[in-house]
């Protein structure tokens, strides 16, 4: 069971998630725009689509024009998301000493991961309860709402909690062995999973999102980004310029219906 | 709750050729034309694919705002196709049914289909403000589509469509009647001004084909005064079309194979006459078909397509105007702010027209539909089509004193009187921006 | 589709009131539809708009253009709502036989 835990579910889970998230967006790109839908016909340059895109990619724009407080919660959810997994793949990779680039210690850089992380972890805690509460507590919200609207911020929560256990509560885990750990299984080279059970039931999840992404409405991860573009750029011109005119058709007999 | 529209006849629908979905029962045919549609564009299949349920739009619909049925929230509405959609075509709706919001189309999704996609005015403002750009008016275009692919579509659309096959435009004016229209406009424009203003009918050899809406025949004639008038003065070889008399498109609004044969017609009828520029009138959900649409549907188009308003804007310094001394405001049609790039036009052309041209809030892409939208001029939803107004009329209230509320659409023109009315603003003067233009110019004739 | 009965007089009339058939129009029914659009009395005036609809429609196919209605009848938008308070389109094309004019409007 932990073989299957440790070593077989999480390239199945990484497996899964590239290679639905690349058969779901090429579905996408595959399909035509038979009529162009674009909403703005403003003769933006590519830096100003880019600027468009960036607006709405990192400060969530049409949120805040929207919706206030959601924006302020989505954009929390996001952003200490963003942070925590950017934090995670550079604190591990550096064994939490990529602060000394600043000129701290060591011993301070991996204090300052420590509490990053913490900090990140509170937030994306906070920022998640406050969402399912809205979801829960505004009707609108409520009544669009389907099982795995729940079941996804739940996950996250779960996600969240058991990482933040990792770091408060007094747990024998050994940073070293999980960095040999993740190693093994990036070379190929599985190792069996280090035991405090809150790593195992935190990375567990993790697969587990990782998996359920492309197949739920997580996939907006590019299927939001897919949908964006449909709507930038001016419409197609409708011609090249108009051509030298021509002989009129109705001297050669074509009248309309 | 049930829709109040009355539907077309099998046979009145037969004689439009809109192909049926040729599945044994209506709940089979729909499963059907929405596979067939989900897999051939990518807008469908994506926008379907990725509501995260945020509610972002719910706020910003005025459909839900003015009703407060909550089907009417565009991520409700959306949820109508979405539902049916996941539990037949993806993998986590098949596997996991209603956990993620997946279930079988049955009667009452096909009533409920009915009762809320025409109730949506495909006003696109849900677009704007969906972090993900989920266009709602997409997914209802789809619907209405579908729903006509199963023989169900309102017979007011089925009246328009059967005009706008058998004589060109909506209102069914044939040849002899356009002449007749044509006269008394020119006797109108001649005891106005003392000139000799003409409107040529199937004209050869024009360089403007000229494609008003067929109501500027009937309801709106100052609209077609105005478009004469800016031709005459500009010395435009222009000519109108008897066959082609019809900037609306209805077909975008509910069969999308008749919004293509439409767009073919006014193809054939500008070259019939050999023009090089086609000037659309004031319509707002034709101008978008003809703009996004008809090139699309075929092959590039041979011509220059211009909206009237740009037209009158690119040359707006060779028309001798004097301000009329009004206090105007401009309604932003949905189909010109989100889509037919006619925003800051009509306000550079009131602005040289008005001695007083101010702004309703929100206006240009964030501007709210008038209610009347897509089509929705049925009489037998004018209890809905006044709530959809709801928020409109309270733009205007807002705007404070007015004298002219200008609103360069035809499905507006005909909505918002009834919704002024119901909001006590019977007394405000509303109509096209072109109406203003040919009040507002100096033609040098006997009568100012 | 119904079919609505006032005294002696049978009427199949649409969803929107219109007769379904124009070739059954007649003074009679006039009066019938009259009552049904809540005009309590038909005068010289209705009379006279409503025989130029027909003439119009006859010559043309359609219902003519509101002003060219108002103008060639004398009456003045308003009044032609006091006579008919459905208006141009929907009450006095509808007493006059006319199919109802579509579109947008």
């Amino acid at each position: 069971m932990s073989l299957f835990v440790g070593n077989v579910f999480p390239y199945l889970a990484i497996a899964v998630f590239a290679g639905g998230m690349t058969w779901r967006t090429a579905y996408w790109l595959r399909k035509p725009v038979p009529y162009p839908l674009a909403v703005d016909r403003d003769q933006r340059g590519i830096a100003g689509q880019a600027g468009v895109v960036a607006a709405e990619l990192l400060l969530f724009r049409s949120l805040y024009r929207g919706d206030r407080r959601l924006w302020r919660r989505a954009a929390l959810m996001h952003a200490s998301l963003a942070a925590i997994v950017i934090g995670h793949v550079v604190g591990i990779s550096c064994s939490s000493r990529q602060f000394t680039v600043l000129g701290v210690s060591a011993a301070t850089s991996v204090s300052m991961a420590a509490t990053l992380g913490v900090v990140f972890g509170l937030l994306l805690t906070v920022s998640v309860l406050a969402l399912l509460r809205r979801r829960i507590a505004v009707p609108e919200v409520r009544r669009i709402s389907d099982p795995a609207d729940y079941f996804d911020l739940l996950l996250l929560l779960a996600i969240a909690a058991t990482g933040l256990m990792m770091r408060l509560l007094p747990l024998e885990l050994d940073q070293q062995a999980v960095r040999s750990y993740l190693g093994g299984l990036l070379t190929l080279s599985p190792v069996p999973i280090p035991g405090p059970w809150p790593f195992v039931c935190h990375f567990t999840l993790v697969s587990c999102l990782l998996a359920y992404l492309p197949f739920s409405k997580l996939v907006h991860l590019s299927g939001g980004v897919v949908s964006r573009a449909l709507l930038l750029g001016p419409p197609r011109a409708t011609s090249s310029p108009p051509s030298p005119k021509p002989d009129c058709a109705c001297l050669a007999g074509n009248r309309p219906r | 709750m049930k829709s109040p529209l009355h539907i077309a006849k099998q046979q009145d629908l037969d004689a439009l050729g809109i192909e049926a979905a040729g599945k044994n029962t209506a709940r089979d045919g729909l499963v059907s034309v929405l596979g067939e549609m989900s897999r051939s564009t990518r807008a469908l299949s994506v926008m379907l694919d990725t509501c995260t349920k945020c509610g972002n739009c719910a706020e910003q619909c005025h459909s839900y705002l003015g009703t407060r049925d909550p089907h009417n929230v565009p991520a409700a509405r959306a949820d109508l196709m979405r539902r049916v959609y996941k539990r037949h075509f993806t993998l986590a709706g098949k596997s996991l049914g209603r956990f993620v919001g997946a279930s079988a189309c049955d009667d009452e999704t096909i009533e409920r289909w009915l009762t809320y996609f025409y109730q949506c005015n495909e006003c696109r403002r849900c677009a704007v403000f969906c972090p993900f750009g989920i266009d709602t008016a997409e997914i209802t275009i789809a619907a209405r589509h579908i729903l006509s692919r199963l023989g169900i579509v309102p017979k007011f659309m089925q009246g328009v469509a059967a005009n706008l096959q058998n004589t060109g435009n909506n209102m069914g004016i044939g040849k002899p009647a356009l002449i007749d229209c044509v006269e008394f406009i020119e006797e109108e424009m001649k005891e106005e001004t003392g000139l000799d203003i003409k409107i040529p009918v199937d004209q050869p050899c024009s360089d403007i084909l000229y494609v008003p809406s067929s109501a500027d025949f009937f309801t709106n004639v100052d609209t077609m005064i105005g478009a004469a008038k800016i031709f005459h003065v500009l010395g435009a070889n222009w000519t109108i079309s008897s066959s082609a008399l019809e900037a609306a498109n209805f077909g975008l609004l509910f069969n999308l194979s008749i919004m293509r044969q439409h767009g073919q017609r006014l193809r054939e009828a500008a070259a019939a006459v050999g023009a090089s520029l086609v000037v659309h009138g004031e319509c707002g959900h034709g101008w978008r078909a003809a703009l996004m649409c008809t090139e699309s549907a075929s092959t590039p188009v041979p011509y220059r397509l211009q909206h009237v308003l740009d037209y009158a804007c690119e040359n707006l310094s060779r028309l001798p105007l004097s301000k009329l001394p009004l206090r105007v405001t401009l309604h932003d049609p949905c189909n010109y702010a989100r889509a037919g790039g006619i925003v800051e036009q009509p306000r550079e052309v009131l602005r040289a027209c008005v001695e007083e041209f101010v702004e309703m809030t929100p206006n240009r892409r964030e501007n709210f539909c008038c209610g009347g939208g897509s089509g929705l001029l049925m009489d037998e939803m004018m209890d809905i089509r006044l709530k959809l107004g709801q928020k409109k009329a309270e733009q205007v209230k807002a705007v404070g004193p007015l004298d002219y509320l200008a609103i360069p659409c035809s499905i507006c023109k005909a909505q918002m009187p009834h919704v002024l009315k119901h909001n006590g603003m019977q007394a405000l003067e509303m109509g096209g921006v072109l109406d203003l233009v040919g009040k507002a110019l100096n033609l040098g004739g006997t009568k100012a | 589709m119904s079919v609505d009965s006032v005294e002696t007089v049978h009427l199949e009339l649409d969803e929107d009131g219109f007769l379904c058939d124009p070739q059954t129009w007649n003074e009679q029914a006039v009066e019938a539809l009259a009552r049904l659009e809540d005009i309590d009395e038909l005068t010289d005036g209705h009379w006279k708009v409503i025989h130029f609809l027909r003439d119009y429609h006859r010559q043309f196919g359609i219902a003519p253009m509101v002003r060219k209605l108002c103008k060639e009848t004398g009456f003045t938008l308003q009044e032609i709502y006091t006579m008919f308070p459905s208006g141009p389109a929907k009450g006095a094309c509808k007493l006059a036989g006319l199919p109802k004019p579509t579109g947008c409007v």
